[in-house]
């Protein structure tokens, strides 16, 4: 069943002053559409400033897209601020990469669950109680650690107390921005092992942001590689790391540290990802494509199908 | 610059030279029992370590392991309040405890040092070409066209392109990836016969990640100079690394050529590190996650990581293990890695 449906979304902010000229935008999203499916993983990867935090933030509603629509369900995401958002909030929760910034550090452990059970009203006072412990068992926290505050945690422990928040009001959508970036290997991989648990546990649709492709290909079902604003490649997660189809792609998974290996598959790629404001005509990658041509500089690629698995936006991925 | 013909460490540790300790007899800078800490607290606890000529060494371990005290220590980076102790030659004279003046003619000259955050450690308000000048004037006393020739070619040297007109530029004008490649710029300033790489890449996007690794391994090979890379990442560690310690709690518990430590880690803190990588091929495993955290303050009195480790014995929690050799240039800290023997 799909849970979320986002149907050729874009969003673009203004840069800069109207007073001179005309105003320049930056497209941080443009025309992305992507499904996560109830109890799997759609893992969006890219490198920075290409739209994926945006389109994190435009799925739960929490940015209204300009064009294109975000389905829930299968029906509009409400209004933002509107009384029946706030009740599908519930459904819908987001994990940050930035712990310390997502915790109010004057609360405690325990009062930092209970509250979002508060803000929704679920239950009394006694079973928000029980819940917290169920919670605070389900993300593996002790009983020593309830009465702490966030600053007392480390960095593991405080990611598991915002997975705990996002937990309480039994949610269905999961999205998680970067929820292992600041983390030591270590911890980032007991931290993947409980998302992975609470996610067969609970049957939670996955939407995992991250640009770390290692960690996205271990947890996703599907994966969405974003450049730009825009989807170059999506398709079965499988499929996209054996054998990615747009250059972007196989660049990004050739730049994959492996083990043992290093980077001895490594395709160089120029320079780095230009500006989103001055994005060049034709396809974003043109100017860093090692197989770029004319059209690749005239014209924008549509999404299309390779095959059965995945949509690949590329002039040339049939010419080779 | 960055072509197909790069040979990664993990190849290269294939060729049987490779599995002998690397130049020992000649080495760039030679660590013995170096000990820290900070108000009476010790973070370090007797780390010995010596970096070869022209060698690729990887320093990993979680974080407050002690990775960048042990380099801060010997370049006396660390804060006035650290008590340093041991032993750090470079050629035939000691690091620790030298006066200010002579460790200013081996920072940044003998031994460069480059971190994290590159925007932090360059300065907002001078053009690039300018802190590279700087540098070149204090190390090697080039001003003028002579320096002005050589900033060119040292960013000539780091892969930026246009360097002509990029000598103009202000740090925030260059993405994380080009700042980065300016401290390495500044650091090949002084010609030094070592650089520390201290997290070069956390910050950097993936692709830009790999750039700068193959760079930083591509000038090692070039120059001779040795190379010394910081990371709590161990793939990207023995991407471009000839010898890998794995450090915990303030010591070194193992240390190997890379292809050993890869195939065959003996330390079981070694073996977990690896686990909890996210393979990049082939099925996908559940990650080992290592319960727990890295001790503060005060260690267990037996073994370290007897705590966290899930092949511990009685044993383990009672004596400190003393170094083993497995096999030249292996070296491991650890009961159960002697009793199998």
């Amino acid at each position: 069943m799909t849970l979320l449906r986002l149907e050729s979304v874009s969003r673009r902010f203004p840069v800069g002053s109207s007073i001179l000229g005309s105003r320049k935008y930056l497209a941080a999203v443009d025309g992305v559409s992507l499904n996560v499916e109830a109890g799997q993983t759609t893992g969006i990867v890219g490198e920075s400033g290409c739209g994926k935090s945006t389109t994190g933030r435009i799925a739960l509603g929490l940015d209204s897209p300009d064009s294109g629509r975000v389905l829930f369900q299968g029906s509009l995401l409400p209004r933002i601020g509107s009384k029946e958002w706030r009740s599908q909030r519930r459904q819908m929760q987001l994990v940050f990469q930035d712990t310390l910034g997502a915790l109010d550090r004057r609360m405690t452990v325990d009062a930092l669950i209970a509250e979002p059970l508060e803000i929704h009203a679920v239950g009394d006072a006694a079973s928000r109680r029980q819940r917290v412990w169920e919670l605070l068992q389900a993300v593996g926290l002790g009983d020593d650690q309830h009465m702490l505050y966030p600053h007392q945690l480390s960095g593991g422990q405080r990611q598991r107390v915002v997975l705990a928040r996002a937990l309480a009001p039994k949610p269905s959508l999961l999205v998680c921005d970067e929820p292992v970036s600041a983390l030591d290997v270590s911890v980032q991989a007991q931290i993947i092992n409980l998302l992975v648990d609470l996610q067969r546990e609970l049957g939670l649709g996955i939407l995992f942001i991250s640009h770390d492709l290692r960690i996205v290909r271990h947890v996703s079902d599907r994966i969405v590689v974003m450049y730009l604003g825009r989807v170059v490649e999506q398709g079965r997660a499988d499929v996209i790391i054996d054998h990615p189809a747009h250059p972007y792609t196989q660049a990004l998974v050739s730049a994959m540290p492996r083990l043992p290996g290093g980077f001895d598959q490594y395709v160089p790629l120029s320079g780095e990802p230009p500006s989103a404001t001055d994005r060049p005509s034709g396809c974003p990658f043109n100017s860093r494509c090692p197989v770029a041509q004319d059209i690749c500089r005239q014209s924008l690629p549509e999404l299309l199908p390779l095959d059965s698995k995945r949509e690949v936006a590329c002039h040339r991925v049939r010419d080779r | 610059m960055l072509n197909k013909s790069y040979k990664n460490s993990a190849s290269l540790a294939l060729l049987p030279a490779h599995g002998v300790p690397p130049s020992c007899a000649n080495p760039a800078i030679k660590i013995a029992d170096l000990t820290v800490a900070f108000g009476g607290v010790p973070v370090l606890h007797g780390v010995d370590l010596i970096v070869g000529k022209g060698e690729a060494v990887g320093v990993v371990g979680e974080s407050g392991c002690g990775k960048s005290v042990t380099w801060r220590a010997v370049l006396d980076l660390l804060p006035r309040s650290a008590e340093v102790s041991g032993e750090a030659w470079l050629g035939d004279f000691d690091l620790v405890g030298a006066r200010s003046s002579v460790l200013d003619r081996v920072r940044g000259g003998r031994i460069a040092m480059i971190f994290q955050d590159p925007a932090g450690a360059l300065n907002p308000v001078h053009r690039i070409g300018a802190q590279i000048a700087e540098a070149l004037r204090l190390h090697r006393g080039l001003t003028g066209p002579a320096a002005r020739a050589e900033t060119r070619r040292l960013l000539d040297q780091v892969g930026i392109a246009d360097a002509a007109s990029r000598v103009n530029a202000y740090p925030h004008e260059l993405s994380g990836g080009q700042n980065q490649r300016v401290m390495i710029a500044i650091a090949l300033a002084g010609r030094p016969e070592l650089l520390v790489a201290d997290e070069p890449t956390t910050a950097l996007d993936a692709t830009v990640q790999a750039q700068i690794l193959l760079l930083l391994k591509k000038i090692q090979q070039d120059t001779g100079m040795a190379l010394v890379m910081i990371s709590h990442d161990l793939a990207a560690v023995a991407a471009i690394c000839d010898r890998v310690c794995v450090m915990y709690a303030g010591r070194i518990v193992e240390a190997g050529s890379t292809h050993t430590l890869l195939t065959a880690p003996e330390h079981p803190y070694t073996r977990d590190l690896i686990g909890a990588i996210p393979p990049s091929c082939g099925p996908r495993i559940r990650l080992t996650a290592i319960a727990g955290a890295p001790p503060q303050r005060h260690l267990p009195p037996g073994c370290a990581y007897s705590p966290r480790c899930r092949d511990a014995v009685a044993a383990c929690a009672v004596a400190r293990p003393q170094a083993r050799q497995v096999s030249a240039g292996h070296s491991v800290h650890c009961l159960k890695a002697a009793a199998e023997r």
